[in-house]
């Protein structure tokens, strides 16, 4: 049903990407695609190599084996510039903002708008900073103040903000809620549906159960550094999942979700 | 509510502000209690000459502590920078000696401090070498060339041009007094002070207006963080690495000039005084923060407490106890305000 469309161009594809730390393998193997306007979730046991799978779609760790490509075509992302280049954004589980500096310059660290003399365009960036943070959370107000002294939430806030105040294409959300309330937490699936629809592919590294059934089409699940499944969210329940996660396997006598009840 | 909110917030912001003021308003207390004690030991220290001693060498640790601030702002040290003017000094002269016209000579010898800057900055990005270990070793490297090409030996006689960016000064008035003898009516401005001036701008407004100087901060603050952003991390620091041989060049000319002796021996341990000027204007050590206008404070105050010390005939040897002293106080203060 809402499996991916066969014949139409995956926005992303990656094949049999591995990443050896020494003797580790984080990543062992593992494909993956996603299509256009889908949310894709990515579970897993702690340690179990999301981040680094994410991680070398958006530049940030070169993988030590495999494939990548972006629309189809072979793409080589050797950093986050390049993968930038190819609309990718990421929103990292460590946020990565410069402590020092104010919510617009880490808005627009790498990319500052300037003036035409080259100069920083300092009330420019604090304008657009103030409009795009302002509808994540209108209680948004100090913006001049080093990042530092946020919230952990609206540190995550400046995170997503600088993810999807560009061209973004394909996004990366390595756990975007775990520093939020509840009410910024419903903005966030608000704003991944608002995404989706705009056919924004997307993958969702998260653990919390509940936000994957609401907002995934599909699921992947790793274990130990391999894919251990991809699922339509229709096919397995939330069971299915913890037995993937943990066991890294389906229950015995696994029958898809929704042909259980068509049964 | 939402008046109440951005009072808070004004609050909030004149707090900071007035935490950025508080440091620089110290450092300038610092400054004027060190002038008013050292005038009090002695009437000579507040002359017109001795106003224009305590300018040049300032102007000195100034030109090395703005590059000192843009290497400390990325999370960096550079400890090279009394050796580069060393030899950037000693080149400026041997070319000078040997025929070369002074401004050609002078460029040159800029370019051997931006030369050794930026061989710091590969070392300490491609070889992952610390910069502490990286610059320790330039500090051997530059101070062995200097002392090799020259054989240790002082290189005197340059030539009346060679002296004037030392001891020059603009607009400058002298007047045949009755007695047949020159007298001094305007001392004018030493063209040291007036570099100093210009550096500074421009280092100032290479740190607020334009892009690099956002990404010195950002490297500084969160490497990895400016790293994922796209910032440029390695060319960044190697920027600011080679900025500060530059400096260090430059400042090494200005004080040969003013010798009217190129001197491979000279610098010995400025880099003290560049960081020591930084740090007390506030940079911290740990990266992400410092400014230009306060390593020119923290010259000034590291420039008239020698100079002062001197006046007042404390030996070479007390003066060194006393700046260790300030250097460690000062990186202590530092880390008290890091610790909040
Ligand atoms: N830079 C690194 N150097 C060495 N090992 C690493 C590095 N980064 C990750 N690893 C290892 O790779 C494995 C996978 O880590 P990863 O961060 O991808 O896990 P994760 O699935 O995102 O976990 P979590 O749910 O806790 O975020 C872990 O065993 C980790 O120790
Ligand atoms: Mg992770």
């Amino acid at each position: 049903m809402s499996s991916p469309p066969s014949g139409q161009t995956p926005l992303v594809e990656l094949v049999d990407i591995e990443k050896h730390f020494g003797g580790v393998r984080a990543v062992n193997g593992v494909s993956a695609d996603l299509y256009p306007g889908e949310v894709v979730g990515v579970l897993g046991h702690n340690g179990a190599g999301k981040s680094c799978l994410m991680r070398i779609l958006s530049g940030a760790m070169m993988p030590s084996h495999g494939q990548i490509r972006v629309r189809g075509e072979d793409a080589h992302i050797a950093s986050p510039h390049d993968a930038r280049d190819l609309g990718i954004e990421t929103i990292y589980q460590t946020l990565a903002l410069a402590d020092h500096l104010d919510a617009p310059s880490n808005l627009f660290l790498g990319r500052e708008l300037r003036t035409k003399f080259g100069n920083l365009d300092d009330k420019r960036m604090l304008e657009e900073a103030r409009k795009v943070l302002h509808t994540l959370n209108p209680n948004f107000t100090n913006l001049t103040d080093p990042v530092s002294s946020l919230s952990g939430g609206q540190r995550q806030v400046i995170a997503i903000a600088r993810a999807i105040y560009f061209d973004v294409k394909i996004l990366i959300m390595d756990e975007p809620t775990a520093a939020l309330g509840p009410s910024e937490t419903a903005m966030v699936a608000d704003l991944i549906r608002k995404l989706k629809a705009q056919g924004i592919g997307i993958f969702l590294v998260s653990h919390d159960m509940h936000d994957v059934f609401e907002l995934c089409d599909r699921i992947m699940v790793m274990n130990k550094g391999r894919n251990v499944g991809s699922h339509p969210i229709e096919e397995v329940s939330k069971d299915d999942v913890l037995s993937l996660i943990i066991k890294g396997g389906l229950p015995d006598n696994w029958v898809p979700r929704n042909r259980e009840v068509a049964q | 509510m939402d008046l109440s909110l951005t009072s808070i917030r004004s609050k909030g912001k004149q707090l900071n502000m007035s935490a950025e003021m508080f440091h620089k308003l110290s450092a300038f207390l610092t400054l004027m209690i060190l002038i008013i004690v050292f005038a009090f030991g002695n009437a000579a220290f507040l002359s017109v000459n001795n106003g224009l001693t305590v300018l040049l060498q300032t102007s000195v640790i100034g030109l090395l502590g703005i590059g000192m601030t843009l290497v400390i702002i990325t999370g960096g040290i550079d400890l090279s920078v009394g050796s580069v003017l060393a030899l950037s000094g000693t080149v400026t002269g041997m070319l000078v000696k040997s025929g070369m016209p002074v401004v050609p000579a002078m460029l040159i010898g800029v370019l051997v401090g931006a030369a050794c800057g930026l061989f710091n900055g590969f070392v300490i990005t491609k070889m992952k070498i610390t910069p502490f270990v990286a610059t320790l070793g330039m500090m051997l490297i530059a101070r062995g060339v200097a002392l090799q090409l020259t054989g240790a030996a002082p290189i005197s006689r340059l030539g009346e041009a060679f002296g004037v960016l030392g001891n020059g000064a603009l607009f400058r008035v002298v007047e045949q007094g009755a007695n047949g003898f020159p007298r001094v009516v305007f001392p004018g401005i030493p063209y040291p002070a007036i570099l100093l001036v210009i550096v500074a701008l421009a280092g100032g407004y290479l740190l607020r207006r334009r892009r690099l100087g956002r990404h010195i901060y950002a490297t500084g603050s969160n490497e990895e963080a400016a790293r994922l952003a796209g910032v440029e991390v390695d060319r960044t620091k190697i920027t600011a690495y080679a900025l500060s041989g530059a400096l260090a060049g430059l400042a090494g000319i200005v004080l040969m000039s003013r010798l009217v002796t190129a001197q491979p021996n000279e610098g010995v341990m400025y880099e003290l005084d560049a960081i020591a000027a930084a740090v007390v204007g506030g940079a911290s050590l740990m990266g992400g923060v410092g400014n230009i206008s306060g390593t020119m404070l923290g010259a000034f105050i590291i420039g008239v407490l020698r100079n002062g010390l001197n006046m007042a005939g404390v030996s070479a040897f007390i003066q060194q106890i006393i700046i260790g002293f300030v250097v460690i106080l000062a990186v202590y203060i530092d880390q008290l305000r890091n610790r909040k």
